[in-house]
């Protein structure tokens, strides 16, 4: 069940390849994040208490809840961004790109796993998240979409802290949630400021500060 | 116990309680108070006399004395000038930043301190990931154009970079499995006395992780820029901040991980990343500080040259790591007077660009003398303390042996020595085209920048010549950890 959960976290990598939407984006995000909580809940099945249940619920009010709430209600809607994200490179190109990595981590992952106690596939899940929302950072040119790339980023952390099996104690899982809701937070002021004061919402724009 | 009630609870109870509106004056004040106490509290830590006793989670070593005691050190000066900098009449100070301002300037000392006295690698990260969040805000002081460019660069680059540090966390804690260190619960401690159990392998990749994604906070080149967008277009005041302390928070966390690695076949590989670090921030330092035209950018550029060597210096070892820690020490009063000076001359002159600013010695006399002294500190002249450090970094070179290395270091120093005095020189001295454009020629009054500039820079000649036996007692303890 668990490999289930990661191959479809994989898979929502595949779609944010190949969606040109910034609402897609955001989609995939969510679909990332509520995967992310069923992935946590799942080994807390066998000794569940309402204790253990405090890190998956933060994890999804957080993630999926709130962030993308905050996402759409403050950023997409009140400064009406134009749904279609703009691109470097051709979207084949990059679906191509993403599938490559991919395939490349999953052998590195499956190599790496007969020496190490590594669990191959929730790795090599968390590896591509990684990867694929760092492409998304430097191969798109909104910043909305950089900031969704960015907790693309993050949910592949977050992933590969359960593959490596090290439960972070749950105060600084929350300091983690926390810093992260708050990074999002900042960056939608600065989205909201770079729009007002700049006109725009492409990284192009920023181009002021120069040797 | 109550020592940590001083240095972290009460930042972090003035940080969330100024978010109320009120008094200005009574918030600085206060914060005032804070950052004497938090030195104060600092200073009897550094000096062994109150032994917080810690749990598990906090780790007092002589790492955190050094770098507590800078923090405190630097804080308590920039507060102490942020009155006189936040009610300037020709400061462009919006009220939205001041009333946040003393809020933030509280919580980036809580999130510092807990950084820098954490016994556990997930909380540092946490803890490091505040510090970006609460200096945000005040990188954006100005609510302009380039203030804002550079608090979303800063935002979003340090962000990414400590993401990736974090899967170096991860990596290290996948050296410890199936070892009673990751049963216990990965803590640092338990990690450095047991280091010879880690996987190598993992370790190894631990290191490159977070050194890479640290390097963006504290500024180590190729992975500078968005530390010194924020150095150039902060305020001075938090410029200071950011240069003399924040970098040593980031840094903290690399010395970290050579404690884990010293003793184990890993150590060699992280102290030759620390001498690449070094050597490619002081070239990187060097081709900037031909091409920039901006005098903050150049002071910015002159941080990532003295990370650089601190870098370099720990990354030898032996006398040179001495010497780095030394650095580290000098280069924190340095920048604190060079960055408040350079604030003045942009406060009167209206410009960061070096070709609007001439004359300062002639228009502002105090401001030019002491920015002169910080110039003439800065590239290590002696009495000032940076000359003895980056001497005992040299002596580190010749007694290892390498010549070539030291070559190329003193050849770059050089040349870095003459673009910046090219630069400084021109604003210092020369005719200003725009004296009639009202920059008026009144004499300038000796005010609250200046005497702590000219306290910091006596400190700096003081310490470089008479250095007390604690300190360089707490230095050889950090050196003896590392060269275990």
């Amino acid at each position: 069940m668990g490999n289930v959960l990661n191959i479809l976290f994989c898979l929502s990598l595949l779609y944010l390849a190949t969606t040109t939407r910034v609402t897609g984006y955001l989609k995939v995000f969510v679909l990332q994040s509520i995967l992310l909580f069923f992935i946590v809940m799942l080994p807390l099945l066998s000794h569940f208490s309402v204790f253990t249940l405090l890190l998956p619920l933060t994890i999804l009010i957080v993630k999926a809840i709130l962030i993308p709430g905050y996402i759409r209600k403050k950023i997409i809607y009140e400064l009406e961004i134009k749904t279609t994200i703009e691109s470097n490179i051709q979207q084949f190109n990059f679906l191509l790109l993403t599938v490559f990595t991919m395939v490349a981590v999953f052998v590195f992952s499956n190599l790496i796993s007969k020496d190490a106690a590594v669990d191959p596939v929730p790795f090599a899940a968390a590896f591509s998240s990684v990867v694929t929302g760092l492409y998304v950072i430097i191969f798109r040119k909104k910043l909305i979409v950089h900031v969704i790339g960015f907790l693309v980023m993050e949910n592949g952390i977050f992933l590969l802290g359960i593959a490596v099996a090290s439960e972070m104690p749950f105060l600084i899982e929350l300091g983690m949630l926390l810093d992260i809701f708050v990074v999002v937070f900042l960056m939608g002021i600065a989205i909201n400021k770079i729009s007002s004061t700049l006109a725009a919402d492409e990284v192009s724009v920023l181009d002021k500060l120069k040797n | 116990m109550l020592v940590l009630f001083y240095i972290l609870i009460l930042p972090l109870l003035a940080g969330g309680l100024f978010f109320i509106p009120g008094n200005k004056k009574l918030k600085y004040q206060m914060s005032l108070l804070v950052s004497v106490i938090h030195l104060a509290a600092s200073y009897m830590i550094f000096t062994g006399f109150a032994q917080p006793v810690v749990s598990q989670w906090f780790r007092i070593d002589a790492f955190s004395k050094l770098f507590l005691l800078i923090l405190s050190h630097v804080y308590f000066w920039v507060v102490l000038n942020s009155w006189h900098f936040i009610n300037q009449p020709d400061l462009y100070s919006p009220e939205k930043s001041r009333k946040i301002f003393f809020s933030m300037m509280n919580l980036y000392l809580f999130a510092n301190t807990l950084a820098l006295i954490s016994n556990h690698l997930g909380l540092y990260w946490v803890a490091l990931e505040s510090t970006t969040l609460t200096v945000a805000p005040l990188i954006y002081y100005y609510r302009n154009k380039e203030s804002l460019e550079a608090m979303w660069k800063y935002l979003f680059l340090i962000s990414v970079g400590i993401a990736f540090a974090f899967i170096g966390i991860l990596f290290l804690a996948l050296s410890a499995h199936g070892t009673d260190i990751f049963e216990k619960g990965l803590f640092l401690s338990d990690l450095i006395e047991g280091s010879s159990r880690l996987n190598m392998v993992w370790l190894k990749a631990g290191f490159i992780f977070i050194f890479a994604g640290l390097s963006t906070k504290a500024g180590i080149a190729p992975m500078h820029p968005g530390e010194v967008d924020a150095l150039s277009n902060s305020p001075s005041p938090v410029a200071a901040l950011v240069s003399a302390s924040l970098s040593g928070t980031a840094l903290i966390g690399i010395f970290r991980l050579m404690q884990i690695t010293a003793g184990t076949p890993v150590h060699q590989f992280a102290q030759v990343l620390m001498i690449t670090g070094g050597v490619v921030s002081l070239l990187v330092a060097l081709v900037f500080m031909f091409r920039v035209t901006n005098y903050k950018r150049m002071i910015a550029y002159s941080s990532v040259e003295h990370i650089g060597l601190i870098v370099l210096g720990a990354g030898i070892g032996g006398a040179a790591l001495i010497g780095s820690m030394l650095h580290m020490i000098y280069n924190s009063l340095n920048k604190t007077a060079m960055f408040l000076m350079a604030g003045n001359v942009h406060r009167r002159y209206k410009s960061r660009e070096s070709g609007d600013v001439r004359g300062v010695l002639k228009n502002m006399k105090w401001t030019g003398i002491l920015f002169m002294t910080a110039f003439l500190a800065v590239i290590a002249m002696p009495p000032f303390g940076l000359f003895f450090s980056e001497l005992m970094i040299f002596r580190g070179l010749v007694e290892q042996e390498r010549f070539i290395l030291l070559g190329v270091v003193l050849f770059v120093l050089l040349f870095i020595f003459i673009g910046m005095s090219r630069q400084t020189f021109a604003i210092l001295y020369g005719k200003s085209e725009r004296e009639s454009e009202g920059i008026e020629e009144v004499n300038e009054k000796f005010n609250i920048t200046h005497f702590t500039a000219l306290a910091l820079l006596v400190l700096l000649a003081a310490a470089g010549l008479f250095m007390p036996d604690t300190v360089t007692g707490v230095i050889n303890q950090i050196a003896g950890e590392l060269n275990r």
